[in-house]
């Protein structure tokens, strides 16, 4: 089989998985207690019988579960997710308005976790036992172990509400004017260091242990030894050999550990009141605004199986030795 | 630990009690000064959740003067209400531990039976069962409990247990299945059949205690998972108000974040300690054990 082949396999296998996760998206909403006109009244909503009644066959809502369903499946594949029970926006409207955020969110956590992991590991693997690795090691241990939301609390307690250095919250600040566009950039910046950093803390200790582990591993093959035997220089066997080949399962990793990490990125938003999809997921699952939380669940299905492939595709175009099945 | 020697197994020339075994373990992560810390530190929290009212100077319900910072007499100080933050603290172990275990429970009913169904049987039954485990595994799991847990409105910290469970179990099932698929063409298990033993008894009596060492390597080391995961829901608002696990606590110190440093700090560092704890313990357990598995 050819890569090409193999990337339409795995992308036509998209179709059943995610038509099994609407099912399951679906179906947990649909098992809520309580009746969604509560919810379309408001939070103070006090509405007759009739309305209630009125509002259930303008929503669909008095038709069969599995009517229901299936409507909602064929809009969906028209990429109409609904409008919202609260707002009465259409879905799709309100959660592009925050995916970028999210993204920017994610890509610069990402971007530096990997960086600052990849030069850890194979710092710690290549002298393992010693000082830095040691000290790598616990720091990682001391950050894994920690819950990511309580050292968000504990750093916006410090840095922002005692030190000053950081503002608490949102993507810019409120209401303040700026004289040029450097001025605007520089103030979300400054947004923007708390929320990272601690994402970059939790994740690199993630992938510090796996990329040390990996490094070990590779380390430790014949073919090291063999590079070595031919006189080739350390720096080459290390970075050319052995880093090279200790990188591949790191891909499936984070292939694998994008939704984990989408669920740790939405506490931070929380906290952070940064505008992005995790943030809106925790508000909107509070309304009960079932259709934009379907919506939003199904968005977030998507987004992780579509990195999922990315993962699975960049594996197999790396690493010549795999076998397409 | 129990110690028990099995009789009914009359085919097999040497088995290990469950006791040696245990000894051998033990003497292994004796070993590793980090494993022994991180045991000791689970044996201290179990303890101090086993002996909560005992321990604490106060009854959790105790109001005394309000936010109060440590010192001698409150050494974590008091919250907004005047309730003892250390008595808190105490009174959460017991709670975030029995979510910790709780959800590991169920974790474990699942994915071995799920596991061991898929391993076992192969075949179109494992193809589907596998595709549902990697799909599970994929989806943001905080994402999925916060969708559930909003929507059943059932604001019971049993109910948050069960419902991490159900959607905690895919790495256990994958590894469990990977094992029984090993084990199956092992030459013990073709003796087995060769001796005419049912596949019941084969699964049960020959192939499922040798899972046994990746179970609970896996199992230790999720149960701070749990603990994380039902603290998160209960601060972004889907807990269960009602029982005061670490999560409770956190929230309260998130309203005194400005002005109270000590209510935040103490209910997290307990959270820290007992990961730190499980996942010490965890990592040396894997060497003992001698599993190859890696944690998520």
């Amino acid at each position: 089989m050819t890569l090409r082949t193999y990337v339409i396999r795995r992308a036509l296998l998209l179709i059943p998985t995610l038509l099994f996760i609407s099912i399951l998206i679906f179906t947990l909403i649909h098992l809520a207690p309580g009746d969604p006109t509560d919810v379309i009244g408001g939070p103070r909503g006090k509405l007759s019988p009739a309305q209630k009644e009125e509002l259930r066959r303008e929503f669909g809502l008095d038709q069969p579960v599995i009517v229901q369903y299936l409507r909602w499946l064929s809009r969906l594949l028209q990429l109409d997710f609904g409008y919202s029970y609260i707002s009465r926006r259409p879905v799709i409207d309100m959660i592009s308005d925050r995916l970028l955020n999210t993204v920017e969110l994610m890509v610069v956590a990402e971007i530096l976790s990997v960086t600052l992991a990849v030069i850890l590991g194979v710092i710690a693997a290549v002298k393992v036992h010693s000082v830095p690795d040691v000290l790598a090691s616990l720091a990682a241990l001391v950050g894994y172990s920690t819950p990511n939301f309580w050292v968000a609390l504990m750093a916006v307690m410090i840095f922002s509400m005692q030190l000053r250095w950081f503002p608490v919250q949102g993507l810019q600040s409120y209401g303040a004017v700026f004289f040029s566009p450097f001025d605007a950039i520089v103030d979300h910046l400054k947004h923007l260091v708390l929320p990272v950093s601690i994402l970059v803390v939790s994740w690199t200790a993630y992938l510090f242990r796996m990329v040390r582990a990996s490094m070990l591993e590779v380390m430790g093959q014949d073919y090291i030894t063999t590079a070595r035997a031919k006189g080739l220089r350390e720096r080459v066997v290390i970075y050319k050999h052995a880093l090279r080949n200790a990188l591949l399962p790191i891909i499936t990793y984070e292939g694998f550990s994008i939704g984990f990490m989408l669920g740790g990125a939405a506490v931070i938003e929380y906290i952070f009141s940064w505008p992005g999809l995790g943030d809106f997921m925790v508000t909107i699952a509070n309304w009960k605004d079932f259709p934009t939380l379907m919506g939003l669940s199904m968005i977030i299905a998507v987004m992780v199986l579509i990195a999922n492939l990315c993962a699975d595709v960049a594996y197999a175009m790396a690493d010549p030795r795999i076998r397409y099945d | 630990m129990v110690e028990r020697t099995d009789s009914n197994e009359k085919t097999e020339v040497y088995k290990p009690s469950m006791a040696s075994r245990v000894r051998v373990v033990w003497r292994e992560l004796r070993k590793s000064r980090l494993a022994f810390a991180g045991f000791s530190i689970v044996v201290f929290m179990v303890i101090v959740a086993l002996f909560a009212p005992i321990i604490t100077p106060y009854e959790p319900t105790w109001q005394g003067p309000s936010r109060r910072p440590p010192s001698m007499q409150y050494p974590f100080g008091t919250d907004g209400r005047g309730r003892d933050m250390l008595t808190l603290v105490v009174h959460g172990a017991t709670i975030s531990l029995y979510v910790g275990l709780a959800s590991v429970f169920v974790e474990i009913l699942i994915g071995v039976a799920i596991g061991m169904f898929a391993g076992y049987f192969g075949g179109l039954i494992d193809d589907i069962l596998m595709r549902v485990t990697d799909i599970i595994m994929t989806l943001p799991t905080l994402v999925l409990l916060i969708v559930a847990v909003a929507m059943l409105e059932v604001r019971s910290i049993h109910v948050i247990v069960l419902v991490m469970g159900v959607f905690g179990w895919p790495f256990m099932a994958r590894v469990v299945r990977s094992e029984f698929l090993q084990l199956r063409e092992s030459t013990y298990v073709e003796a087995a059949t060769s001796m005419g033993a049912s596949s019941w008894r084969i699964t049960i009596h020959h192939i499922l205690p040798n899972t046994f060492s990746s179970i609970i390597v896996i199992a230790t080391m999720d149960i701070p998972w749990y603990i994380f995961y039902e603290a998160t829901l209960t601060f972004l608002g889907f807990g269960d108000p009602s029982s005061a696990s670490w999560g409770v606590l956190l929230e309260i110190g998130y309203y005194h974040l400005g002005t109270h440093w000590w209510i935040i700090t103490f209910p997290g560092l307990a959270l820290f300690f007992t990961s730190l704890g499980f996942n010490l313990f965890g990592d040396g357990l894997r060497d003992a054990l001698d599993v190859t598995q890696r944690g998520r």
